[in-house]
């Protein structure tokens, strides 16, 4: 991948932290988004892999929708729309952020109980391959709490034994909401045994640098597409804020701190050797689209009340 | 027979001698005969669930020969084979999974009602019929449990539970053409061939192509409304087929959520009486929103009704078969009520 288009990256890096950043100053202010699961920290995963497939590829993510919508190619204004719970959202204001779809990018499912994603990828990844016959890639986005999940280990147990081209990407930022892994993983066993126990091939690798998820991730989707089977990726990472808006982070503020030092937003800036007036260039970009979209948003229509709503 | 129904094997039985079985065969030979129709002229219809093609075998070996490579046989992990029946619709796949026995649905209530019921809303135009098949036996605690009322309280879910074979046939037929999710109960305790199919010349259905949702008057009537389904809809039957001198009206829901308010408020409005008999529990179930609901109605035009209900007790199923009959309504229990309606 060349200089040019790891900028591209990296300014879909920025476009969403701004994003974020805005949808929480505007909850925090005025209350109107009413629940947000921020990804701060964890951006180079989405955007790297989503990079590494092809636009005809399907992805089924977690509740955590917003980087993802990003990283798949969402238009931002239907996002925002969706999110402010306007009808005129990218699901027509059904869906908020926790359960967002858009099939015109190939983004099928996001939902928010833990675990639920992984059987439902499996289900499109086999339809697609054995139904439909097409070679496409399914990438399923779950966190690490989820891999404690009966739904994520019979999801896996499925892929296996169906052999379905999917490619299941693994955010490790060591929490389950607000809890550590010595609650969800016993002593000398982790992530990787999970896969080996359905005889599924797994990489680890830092998913705060947006070049090592870029190249695994592209190797992976490439042999998914070929031989058609489960492959892990597990993207080592960092949340930098509260599981989600109206709690604390209940973690110790050095400890995050130390954490920011792995900003892959930072990584991404080093490593294309960004001045301060690129940086800030690209900086105001993104605020300057976030606002407009809210502002638009804003002015949005809210969504008609259907039949069964008007009916007593 | 309905009790040994899944050693009964079908070779002369092929659906293009309909006419013939439907006056003899079973509930699931009307379902599997709706699946094998569909299937002939639509790719994306799927059969998946444990031991589906040992069922298959059994229950229709004419999907066996044609469709096997339409059959997915699936773990003992119902909830992940709904989720991922789900995620196979969203690609065009039309799902029907069965889960075989009535009380592995509490195993998938969210796989059925978090899942499947939201997304399909969510989806709106762009979801696929999903259908989730399961069958009633009373045994033992947890085997013989219905659960119907509880999926009859969740959004975005059809429930049916038809007493006929071909009341079956129609009924999967429209769950397979609409883009909702249908849990599509079949209840084996009904003594098959026994309930007359409803699709005599007399039945002209309000919305032929849309059966689910629709009620049918069995009998005509002017004294009381009886409303039933499933296993008591046949005893009730029965029961009133050996008094033809009670002016009783006597409606098959068939489909339990929505239920047909229509037609059983205009019979209610005739008879200004409500008994309603269900197979499952009373307590919170689907008696409870027939009769409140139709009361409500009958109030807001100024007419007050007598109701009731009769159904299985609020209790665990005993193991004994020697206390079965005390669970589910038995013709006297039926007669009494039918009885204390009439006198009140």
């Amino acid at each position: 991948m060349s200089e040019a288009n790891f900028l591209e990256l990296y300014k879909k890096m920025v476009l969403i932290r701004n994003l974020e950043t805005s949808l929480l100053q505007l909850a925090e202010s005025t209350g109107e988004v009413s629940d947000l699961h921020l990804d701060r920290g964890q951006e180079a995963i989405s955007v790297g892999v989503c990079s590494a497939l092809r636009s005809d590829d399907y992805m089924v993510t977690h509740h955590r929708t917003i980087a993802h919508s990003i990283a798949k190619g969402m238009p931002l204004q239907p996002l925002v729309d969706e999110i402010l719970g306007r009808g005129t959202g990218v699901c027509g204001g059904k869906a908020n952020e926790m359960h967002i779809r858009s099939p015109e990018i190939g983004y099928l499912f996001s939902f928010q109980l833990v675990g639920t994603a992984a059987p439902v990828a499996a289900g499109i990844a086999w339809a697609s391959r054995y139904v439909k016959h097409e070679d496409r890639v399914v990438a399923l986005f779950v966190g690490d709490a989820s891999t404690s999940n009966a739904q994520f280990l019979e999801g896996m147990n499925a892929a296996a034994i169906r052999k379905v081209p999917l490619l299941v990407v693994i955010e490790n930022n060591h929490l389950a909401g607000n809890i550590t892994p010595d609650y969800y993983f016993p002593e000398n066993s982790g992530i990787r045994d999970r896969f080996n126990a359905f005889g599924i091939e797994s990489t680890s690798i830092d998913g705060n640098k947006i070049d090592e998820v870029v190249k695994s991730a592209k190797a992976a989707v490439d042999t998914i597409r070929v031989s058609s089977r489960p492959v892990g990726l597990i993207c080592d990472t960092t949340r930098l804020l509260m599981h989600k808006i109206g709690q604390r982070d209940v973690r110790k503020p050095e400890l995050v701190a130390e954490l920011a030092r792995r900003d892959p937003i930072a990584y991404a800036e080093r490593m294309l050797g960004l001045e301060e007036r690129q940086k800030k260039e690209v900086r105001e970009e993104a605020e300057s689209m976030v606002a407009k979209a809210i502002s638009l948003a804003h002015e949005a229509p809210w969504p008609k009340p259907d039949a069964t709503l008007l009916s007593e | 027979m309905g009790a040994v129904g899944i050693l009964v094997t079908t070779p002369n039985v092929l659906p293009e001698r309909r006419d013939v079985w439907f006056r003899n065969g079973l509930i699931r030979q009307g379902i599997s005969t709706a699946i094998y129709e569909k299937m002939k002229v639509d790719p994306m219809v799927y059969i998946l669930g444990e031991g589906a093609h040992m069922k298959v075998h059994f229950d229709a070996p004419y999907i066996e020969k044609e469709f096997s490579n339409r059959v997915v046989t699936w773990p003992i992990a119902e909830d992940s084979g709904i989720n991922f029946a789900l995620g196979a619709s969203l690609l065009g796949v039309k799902p029907i999974f069965d889960v075989i026995t009535g009380d592995f649905l509490y195993r998938v209530m969210d796989s059925v009602c978090n899942t499947c019921a939201t997304t399909t809303y969510i989806a709106g135009e762009q979801a696929n019929p999903i259908i989730i098949r399961a069958e009633f036996l009373l045994f033992a605690p947890s085997t013989g449990q219905r659960l119907e009322a509880l999926f009859a309280h969740i959004p975005n879910l059809n429930v049916v539970v038809p007493s006929n074979q071909l009341d079956a046939y129609y009924l999967m037929l429209d769950a397979l053409a609409r883009k909702e999710v249908t849990v599509f109960f079949e209840d084996r305790m009904v003594v098959d061939a026994k309930t007359k199919p409803t699709d005599k010349l007399d039945y002209v259905p309000r919305r032929p192509q849309n059966r689910i949702g629709q009620a049918y008057v069995r009998k005509a009537g002017k004294r009381l409304t009886v409303v039933s389904y499933a296993l008591t809809l046949q005893r009730t039957e029965e029961v009133l087929n050996e008094h033809p001198e009670w002016d009783i009206e006597l409606i098959d829901l068939m489909t339990v959520k929505p239920f047909d308010r229509q037609t059983v408020l205009g019979s209610v409005l005739k008879t200004g009486r409500l008994l309603v008999i269900e197979p499952d529990i009373v307590t919170g179930g689907i008696g409870a929103e027939v009769v409140a609901a139709t009361v409500e109605l009958a109030n807001k035009m100024g007419r007050d009704i007598r109701v009731k209900r009769v159904g299985a007790p609020l209790r665990t199923i005993p193991a004994s078969p020697s206390l079965h009959d005390m669970i589910i309504p038995n013709k006297a229990r039926i007669e009494r009520a039918v009885k204390e309606m009439m006198a009140r």
